[in-house]
């Protein structure tokens, strides 16, 4: 164990985070060294990304729009996704206000929402390099969007740096597509295994015929 | 061979074909070394070596790009003008499939799930196609290196699928692209027919994606709109021409399209034959496909500034939406010529987006804009043709817009150029093509080479098509399209696969507004809606929203919004007002922004068909009930819930 990792506990094994060959690795997540919510310091790439599956919203402690629902969601995901939290999957919030936004906040917010839940780091940072990391992580190639800040922070991404996808939804969506988006990046699977899963969903779909006339559900 | 298809590369020799294959076994046997060593080449090699079909995966591997910095975006290499000729896909082949198709998914042979296939015993394939999405590389320009993309049997664009009314058709889409890959595509698809009288589990529902390995049968009918109340093949008035099939998958379409998933899919009745011979009910148009009768496919590409592995890749950011291109790509070639003779040509101009919207017009020898002849709007005949020469033609992304230009008005010896009103980065100094006319802004040239061969059809008829009756609608909805919190929107909710926002009933006709709420300097939305083709009723406009938002003018329409037609250029503010109809299928079903950045940021919802009332009324009661709890405005008013 590293002395990073011994002091962020983010790290137990390196060995097994591995990027994909064509994972774009700093140059395009940056190593910025954040502060989480427990006040620890953890360079973005290396201790949170590298390797892993992740989810990553962006939010504010003061903002009453559209966060506290994205949080209240992100609370039921963490339910429904408890037993790989932490170990495989990982959920981080970045909040764009880093100035107001010290860690003390950040935990006070992740209390707030009952979010001091395993596998789920807030974090703050220089307001350069977290800019630096929305704009990375959530650009879109459109000047609107791309300098506007309240874009996106109703979007959660979704990236398996292991196999180098990156997808994008709104937690807003029932939680039926949200766990199924995410579950799009998850780890690739043998053509045995995609097999066995298309069974099951044709099994549905046949049950959603029989039940309403017509394929209900994706 | 003459014509455009005659001129395309020289056939491969077999020495070179040696030489290619001798290649190939070299690299196989590096792939066989790297994958003993330990390495990045570890992470390829298996995947080619265990892979089910090995032999096939072998072959067809294409080295993965590398991609190139995004900061400063790069401006494309330099391109010479008018050295290519324009290539035209060559048709699709039938094939005999194995497995054979079925009416339900195959799932142990390999098809994605799907729901049965509707009406099967009664539209039987006549015929079937075989299109694989794979990796491949296509040369844009003599003057660039080859460029990785993904394409329909690796071909860009892919081959154009020709059918005949009454004959319906299977097309197997088989997913074989590179997974996972180190492009920016997502390697999952899901094939959407534009915009195809399609049942739902065949329309290439945008959540419905599949993944690399498997395959799915899309079925198309290829039967007129109203086979349940006309009998034999629907109401012949509802005929459509021009389709283009393309990818579809949720959040994902535009990286997809960008990179080559999309292709022409064409369909002949006895008005409009596929041949120029005079048969009783044949209108006589230009009509040989490949020769008189020519897609013009659009899309716009951004190359990276430097080769890199012997090739110039196209730019884009991983996880972003597609990049503003800086080069005009028709039928996959950068400002190419083709050969025409004096007489009529028809050509099929699509825009394959992602987002650009093309304004194009016909500019002759002396730099003077000349007439071309609009026949058709979104694959649907207006009713009388119309003569387009002081304005420009707008092909919004996945518009369709069928132009008749007859040469016979050039001498032999003269060019003859489309004039696209955006410049683009041609990058070699070149004078200026005709007077007044910058080469930047030639999107490709006509060279007249000679009198007619093949002879010159009649004239344009003055009526092409008999237009449907008009439409009595049963009920009425509205679609506001907006901009919420950074967030695009329709109807106050982004999109999501198994949330339905509307629901009709099979065999109904609706009245359905579409809005455009956000203000003026912003987006124009080209709306698409899948199924069946509308009627445009009106278009408003509010001049002043801020300041005096009850104020509403009327636009008039423009004779291409007279036809028919499934996209709907929506410009900030409008309103328009069109009916369509819901008849033969059920299902799950769009609408959607075309602008491919904004369907993939979610600015798509799903409406369903259903059978029964009952099921109706439950499911819109349901909608109403969503809505309440999500404190959403009611988009039902109490008689459309009774």
């Amino acid at each position: 164990m590293n002395r990073r990792a011994f002091f962020t506990g983010f790290t137990p094994d390196d060995t097994q985070r591995k990027p994909h060959v064509a994972s774009y690795g700093t140059a395009i997540f940056t190593n910025a060294m954040l502060r989480t919510h427990e006040d620890k310091q953890v360079r973005f790439y290396d201790d949170l990304i590298k390797g892993r599956q992740v989810i990553i919203n962006l939010m504010y402690a003061t903002c009453e729009g559209i966060c506290p629902t994205v949080t209240s969601n992100m609370v039921k995901i963490h339910q429904a996704l408890k037993e790989r939290m932490g170990r495989d999957l990982f959920m981080y919030s970045i909040t764009i206000k880093p100035e107001e936004d010290d860690p003390a906040a950040l935990k006070d917010f992740a209390e707030m929402h009952r979010a001091l839940l395993p596998g789920w780091t807030f974090l703050t940072g220089d307001p350069y390099d977290i800019e630096t990391i929305r704009f990375r992580l959530f650009r879109w190639n459109h000047i609107k969007f791309d300098t506007d800040l309240a874009s996106h922070t109703g979007m959660l991404r979704i990236i398996n740096d292991a196999t180098n996808r990156w997808l994008m939804v709104t937690p807003l969506a029932s939680m039926f597509t949200v766990l199924q988006h995410i579950s799009w990046a998850d780890p690739p699977k043998s053509f045995e295994e995609k097999l066995e899963e298309n069974k099951a969903v044709q099994d549905r779909i046949n049950k959603e015929v029989k039940q309403y006339g017509y394929r209900r559900t994706t | 061979m003459s014509g455009p298809r005659g001129k395309k590369e020289p056939t491969k020799t077999k020495a070179k074909k040696k030489a290619k294959k001798e290649e190939f076994e070299l690299s196989r046997r590096t792939m066989l070394k790297l994958g003993a060593a330990a390495g990045a080449g570890t992470l390829l090699a298996p995947m080619v070596l265990t892979s089910r079909k090995s032999t096939v995966y072998a072959q067809d591997t294409v080295p993965e790009p590398v991609l190139c910095a995004s900061t400063p975006i790069p401006a494309s290499p330099p391109t010479t003008p008018f050295v290519d000729m324009l290539p035209v896909p060559n048709n699709a082949v039938p094939k005999v499939l194995n497995p054979a198709p079925t009416q339900a998914a195959n799932i142990a042979g390999g098809e994605a799930p799907r729901a049965d296939h509707q009406r099967w015993n009664e539209f039987l394939p006549a015929v079937n196609y075989r299109l694989e999405a794979r990796a491949a590389t296509h040369q844009f320009h003599s003057d660039l290196l080859p460029t990785y993309i993904w394409g329909f049997n690796g071909k860009y664009p892919a081959e154009t699928v020709l059918n005949n009314y009454g004959d319906s058709s299977l097309v197997r889409f088989k997913n074989n692209l590179p997974s996972p890959t180190t492009s920016f595509g997502t390697p999952e698809i899901t094939i959407h027919l534009h915009n195809g009288h399609t049942a739902s589990e065949s329309d290439g529902f945008a959540g419905d994606f599949f993944q690399t390995g498997f395959f799915k049968d899309n079925h198309y009918a290829n039967r007129y709109a109203g086979i349940d109340t006309f009998g034999g093949l629907g109401d012949p008035r509802e005929k459509m021409g021009t389709f283009w099939f393309h990818d579809h998958r949720a959040a994902e379409t535009a990286n997809s399209n960008y990179l080559g998933l999309n292709g022409m899919y064409i369909a002949y009745d006895p008005t409009d034959p596929g041949h120029e011979f005079a048969t009783p009910e044949s209108l006589q148009l230009p009509g040989i496909y490949g020769k008189t009768d020519i897609p013009l496919i659009l899309t716009e590409k951004r190359f990276c500034a430097t080769p890199t592995n012997g090739r110039n890749e196209l730019f884009q950011v991983v996880g972003a939406g597609a990049p503003a291109g800086d080069k005009w790509s028709v039928n996959g070639k950068l400002q190419p010529k083709m050969h025409v003779r004096r007489r009529k040509y028809r050509f099929r101009i699509l825009n394959t987006g992602p987002v650009k919207t093309w304004n194009l017009s016909l500019i002759g020898p002396d730099g003077l804009q000349k007439p071309w002849t609009l026949i058709a709007t979104d694959a649907n005949f207006l009713e009388h043709p119309v003569d387009i020469s002081n304005r420009t033609l707008d092909v919004f992304v996945a518009s369709r817009f069928d132009v008749i230009i007859d040469f016979a008005q050039f001498p032999v010896g003269s060019s003859v150029y489309i004039k696209e009103a955006q410049a683009q980065n041609v990058g070699v100094a070149t004078p200026n093509p005709a007077p007044g006319l910058l080469i930047g802004n030639v999107l490709m040239r006509f060279d007249v080479i000679g009198n007619a061969v093949i002879p010159d059809t009649p004239p344009i008829p003055a009526t092409l098509c008999q237009m449907p009756d008009p439409l009595v609608p049963d009920a009425s909805f509205t679609w506001t399209f907006k901009l919420n919190g950074g967030q695009f929107q329709i109807n106050d909710l982004p999109f999501d696969a198994n949330r339905v926002d509307h629901v009709v009933l099979k065999g109904t006709t609706e009245e359905w507004t579409l809005r455009n709420d956000v203000l003026a300097g912003n987006w124009l939305h080209p709306v698409h809606i899948h199924f069946e083709e509308g009627r445009i009723q009106s278009r408003t406009t509010r001049p002043d929203p801020i300041n005096n938002p009850g104020l509403i003018v009327p636009v008039p329409l423009l004779p291409e919004e007279l036809g028919r037609r499934d996209v709907y250029p929506l410009p900030p503010q409008n309103t328009v007002v069109l009916r369509m109809r819901f008849r033969d299928f059920v299902g799950r079903y769009l609408i959607h922004c075309h602008n491919m950045n904004h369907e993939d940021n979610f600015m798509m919802v799903r409406w369903d068909i259903v059978e029964t009332i009952a099921e109706l009324r439950k499911r819109r009661q349901e909608i109403a009930q969503y809505r309440r709890q999500m404190g959403l405005p009611p988009i039902y008013r109490k008689e459309d819930l009774a």
